[in-house]
Formats: C-alpha cells, sequence, structure tokens
C-alpha cells in the first residue's frame, strides 16, 4: 500500500506539488477574504450602516439597534441561500482543503527546520510556514465540525445557527465550558496563523510558479503579501472582539424581529422559515 | 555572517573544539587544542599546527585532525566546513574575525549534510552526482569540427558569469532545510537536489550550445527531488560564499518548468 502510494507520488509529482500551491492560493485563501469579510461585518456593519428596523419594535423591546448583527444575518442569509451549497462546500472548500493539508503535512515532513543555527528572517519564516500549517489543519478541522456539523465537544464548541447567525457565534464564542477569553485567544491565535500561512503561501507561490524570479521582484511582491495579511489580520481581529463583546440576547431579539418581517429585513428570510426558527433560538436541536 | 572584525591583534592562544570521528559509521567525539596563534592566521594555518603538535588541552596525544583543502583561496569548496555551528570555507576564515583575545574558544565540525569520512573531511559525492542528473555541462563532443558557438549579447554574458562561479562547496546544500543526509546512493536521484544544481541548470539552459540539453534538465527539475522540493527557506543565497543569486536560479526553474511542462502537456514532447 505505502510503495503503491509512494510510485503514485513520484510519476505525477510535478502535478501534484503545483496542485498543492494552487489550491492553497485559489479557492482556499482567497475564500478567506469573503469569509473573514462576512464575520467582521459584525463590526463594520455597525459602523457602516444603520439599522433597517423599525425603531420603535426594537425600542418596544427595549434594546438598542445593532445594524451589525442585521448586516451579518443579511451575508449569512445570503451565503445560505447559494443554489447547491453543499456542492460548493465539497468542491470548492473541503476536498482542496483537505488535499493542501494531508499533502502540507507529507511535504513539511520532508523538511527539518534549522533555525536553531541559521537564524535569518526568511528561515523563520520558512518554519513558521509549516507550524502554522499544522496549526491550521487542526484548527479547520474543529471550526468545521463544530460550526458546520454542530459538534459541540462537550460543551467546548456551542454550534452555529445559521437563522439565528450573530447571536450563535456569540454564544460560540462567550457560553463554552471554558470562557470567552480561552475560545477568543483560541480564534484569534488559529486565524492569525492561517492569515500569516497565506500571506506567506501567496508569496512564496509567486517565485514557485516563477511568477517573481529577480530579489526586487519578490521584495515588491513581499509588500503586497504582507499587506494582504494585514488587511485579512485586522478582519480577524474585528471578528474575534465583535462576536466575544456581542450581547447575545438583543442579537437574538433583533434576529427574531428580522425573522418576523421587520421592515428592510423580511427580503433576506426565505419564506416559511420563521415558524421553523423561532421554536429554539439556541440552535442546539437543529 | 561576518563576524565583527577588530584591530590590533597580537599572538594569542586560541583554543580549538573540534568533532572528531575515526571512520565513517564511528563514534565521535570532541578533543579541544590550545594554538598560538599570529594575526592573520587562519583555520587551515592552526590545523597544520595541531597536525605537528597533536596534543590535547588535557595533555593527551592524539592525533592529527584530517580535513580536506585544496586552492586555500576560497575558489575550490574543498575545505568547507562548520566554524561555530555556520558552514564556510575554513581557508578564507581568518581566526582575528571570530577569536580575537587571549583564550578565545572555536568550534570546528565536519559538514552534517554529508557522510563524514574522518574527522572534518567529508564524501560530497552526492553533490558532484546532482550535477550529472542536471546534465551540468555544454555538450560539444563530435566527430567534426563544430565551428564557433553562437553570438551572445555581453548582458546575457553577465547573468551566467554570476552563476558559473558555484564552486560546489555544498554551503547552500549544508544550509538547507530541506536537504538531508543521504548516505545511501540509491536514495539520491530522489531526494532534493539542492540550490547549487539548481542554478547550474539555469546556468547551461542559458548559454546558446548548452541550451540544446535544456528540456532533458527541465524533466530531471521536474521529478522527485527536484526544483519543487526547495521550501523557499533561502538560506542558501545567504552561506554562498560567492554571493551566487541562488534563489533567483530556482525562481528562473520555477518559470522554465512551469511553461516547460504546459508545453509538454500540449505537445506531450
Amino acid at each position: 500500500m505505502a510503495s503503491t502510494i509512494a510510485g503514485f507520488l513520484d510519476r505525477h509529482y510535478f502535478l501534484l506539488r503545483r496542485l498543492h500551491s494552487l489550491t492553497g492560493v485559489v479557492p482556499i485563501g482567497v475564500y478567506l477574504f469573503p469569509h473573514l469579510a462576512t464575520n467582521s461585518s459584525i463590526v463594520w456593519g455597525k459602523l457602516l450602516n444603520e439599522s433597517k428596523l423599525p425603531a420603535g419594535q426594537l425600542e418596544s423591546l427595549g434594546i438598542a439597534a445593532h445594524a451589525g448583527v442585521e448586516t451579518f444575518q443579511h451575508e449569512v442569509n445570503f451565503i445560505h441561500s447559494l443554489p447547491g451549497l453543499v456542492l460548493i462546500e465539497i468542491g470548492l472548500l473541503w476536498l482542496p482543503i483537505a488535499y493542501h493539508g494531508l499533502l502540507g503535512i507529507y511535504f513539511a515532513g520532508t523538511g527539518r527546520s534549522n533555525v536553531d543555527r541559521y537564524r535569518y528572517q526568511d528561515n523563520w519564516r520558512y518554519t513558521l510556514q509549516r507550524i502554522t500549517g499544522y496549526i491550521g489543519v487542526l484548527f479547520i478541522f474543529i471550526h468545521i465540525t463544530s460550526l458546520r456539523f454542530g459538534w459541540t465537544y462537550w460543551g467546548l464548541m456551542p454550534a452555529f445557527d445559521p437563522h439565528a447567525a450573530a447571536s450563535s457565534t456569540a454564544q460560540h464564542f462567550q457560553r463554552s465550558t471554558l470562557g470567552t477569553t480561552f475560545i477568543a485567544a483560541f480564534y484569534l491565535v488559529c486565524v492569525l496563523a492561517l492569515v500569516y500561512h497565506f500571506a506567506n503561501g501567496l508569496w512564496t507561490a509567486a517565485i514557485t510558479w516563477g511568477l517573481t524570479v529577480s530579489v526586487h521582484a519578490q521584495r515588491r511582491w513581499g509588500y503586497v503579501c504582507g499587506a494582504v495579511g494585514l488587511m485579512l489580520a485586522g478582519a480577524t481581529v474585528a471578528s474575534v472582539i465583535g462576536f466575544s463583546r456581542l450581547d447575545i440576547d438583543a442579537a437574538r431579539q433583533i434576529e427574531q424581529v428580522m425573522r418576523n418581517g421587520g421592515a428592510g429585513a423580511a427580503r433576506h428570510v426565505e419564506p416559511g422559515a420563521s415558524n421553523v426558527l423561532s421554536a429554539s433560538p439556541d440552535g442546539r436541536d437543529r | 555572517m561576518v563576524p565583527p572584525t577588530t584591530e590590533a591583534l597580537q599572538a594569542r592562544s586560541v583554543r580549538f573544539r573540534i568533532k572528531r570521528q575515526d571512520g565513517p559509521g564511528r563514534p565521535w567525539r570532541w578533543e579541544s587544542f590550545d594554538v598560538p596563534v599570529e594575526p592573520g592566521a587562519n583555520v587551515i594555518s592552526c590545523l597544520q599546527w595541531i597536525a605537528a603538535n597533536p596534543r590535547t588541552v588535557d595533555g593527551r596525544d592524539s592525533s592529527p585532525v584530517a580535513y580536506d583543502a585544496g586552492c586555500l583561496e576560497e575558489v575550490c569548496g574543498a575545505c568547507t566546513m562548520l566554524i561555530n555551528g555556520q558552514v564556510r570555507q575554513s581557508c578564507s576564515c581568518l581566526i582575528d574575525q571570530y577569536a580575537p583575545k587571549d583564550g578565545d574558544v572555536m568550534r570546528l565540525e565536519p559538514m552534517s549534510k554529508f557522510p563524514v569520512v574522518r574527522d572534518l573531511m567529508v564524501d560530497r559525492q552526492r553533490l558532484f552526482h546532482a550535477l550529472t542528473r542536471t546534465k551540468a555541462w555544454v555538450p560539444i563532443d563530435g566527430t567534426y569540427h563544430l565551428g564557433p558557438g553562437p553570438q551572445d549579447t555581453p548582458q546575457r554574458q553577465q547573468v551566467r558569469y554570476k552563476l558559473s562561479e558555484c564552486m560546489s562547496c555544498g554551503c547552500c546544500l549544508e544550509a538547507c532545510p530541506q536537504y538531508k543526509l543521504e548516505e545511501h546512493e540509491s536514495r539520491w536521484d530522489k531526494a532534493f537536489i539542492g540550490a547549487h544544481a539548481i542554478s547550474q541548470a539555469r546556468l547551461f539552459n542559458e548559454h546558446g550550445t548548452g541550451n540544446v540539453l535544456a528540456s532533458d534538465r527541465l524533466d530531471a527539475m521536474i521529478g522527485p527531488g527536484g526544483v519543487s522540493d526547495c521550501g523557499n527557506a533561502q538560506n542558501c543565497v545567504k552561506v554562498c560564499p560567492k554571493d551566487i543569486p541562488l534563489t533567483e536560479s530556482i525562481a528562473a526553474i520555477g518559470r522554465a518548468v512551469t511553461i516547460h511542462s504546459i508545453r509538454k502537456f500540449f505537445t506531450g514532447k
């Protein structure tokens, strides 16, 4: 068995290596942009948008409007309205991630870090790329199984409900048995590791494919990748802080108003959804 | 990489801590020697002094330390070893830069990526095997006079000249986290070929006559152990004693194999 795999690897070595490089950038890396943009909408939605819900309705409930909750729910509704979502998830996310992760672990095993002897910045970059890769594989597994498949890990990772997007994500952060700080730190470390892995991978992919040959080209492309990384890191920090501090009960009520067809929000909600949803606002039994 | 220099140096005693091994597969040990050092001495001259006075700091009689050396002017690469943990040529390594004070210690070890023959001497055969894998030559053998080679521009010659300075010393391989010790020849063809051979592939592919073998060279670069195994740690270019732009060569070969593989996919050649 092992020799069959080794033989297959040898025969298609170049193709497999280049596919590994490609999948890291497209679709996995590119997916980080909409994903982190959507997540951070809990913050930028509040800062940029005004609430679309009628003010009187929220006032009568005794809660303040939070356009971030509405924006995030709007974004999540859009994603869940995509036709063939599961096929998109499998073809563009899960399979590429599994491929990139498994081959990445194999390839990382072919090297041996020597930063103890050669303490160059680039050597640290190389070593970190491997460490963040391992972290990423572990994190993405936990992330997908908990937020997509509803594994709660014995209360460590409360589940996500796409119909109560903001409040259930906030629960995921704040109602863990290990506390908000732990989950926030966990997400911060893991997602920033992945952002680094993508930014550095984007930089090295340009060398792998031969786009940046000269040292100057590599440096210039490095500035671009650094800017991309900083942007995504900013979105990461905003998302984690936003959901760690969100008022869960208020968010749940806002989502309820949206589901019940609050003005301007009704168009985002699928017909008939409100009946199914209002039953379990915490979403654990779905 | 270059340690700070100091001026006003005098004759002094420097302790050499040397990693010794009596032969392939034998256990290794540390031995220390105190060597009287004159200003301007290099590691090789100190090893010569030890060969004449092989007595350790404990007063025990030992044997001369085996080492490899050739040109003594940093163009042959034979005397490459680890000095204070970093790879470089020992002939061009001046003691004044590393051990300016009386009683300073310098640590000498053989390269770790090649099998040790004895003491500081290693067998770099795999390095040269990589050059045959790459076909790092210009094929001009034939039964008749081929006439003058193709004309070339000075700009392209300049690029090649820098690449041609490679002396196959092995520094880039020693510092590379993707290049590991492979004792057995049977594994050399699939193990990472290394920055020096990738750069030589570029050198001869850029050559007007040498590029008739370009396709063969790129096929070698595509397979297991080829350019894909580079992890972009970029240590190679930093330790290269000849400042050869190895990372640019790796990227250039990356570009060449991208085009080569697409062409191969559509033409089958």
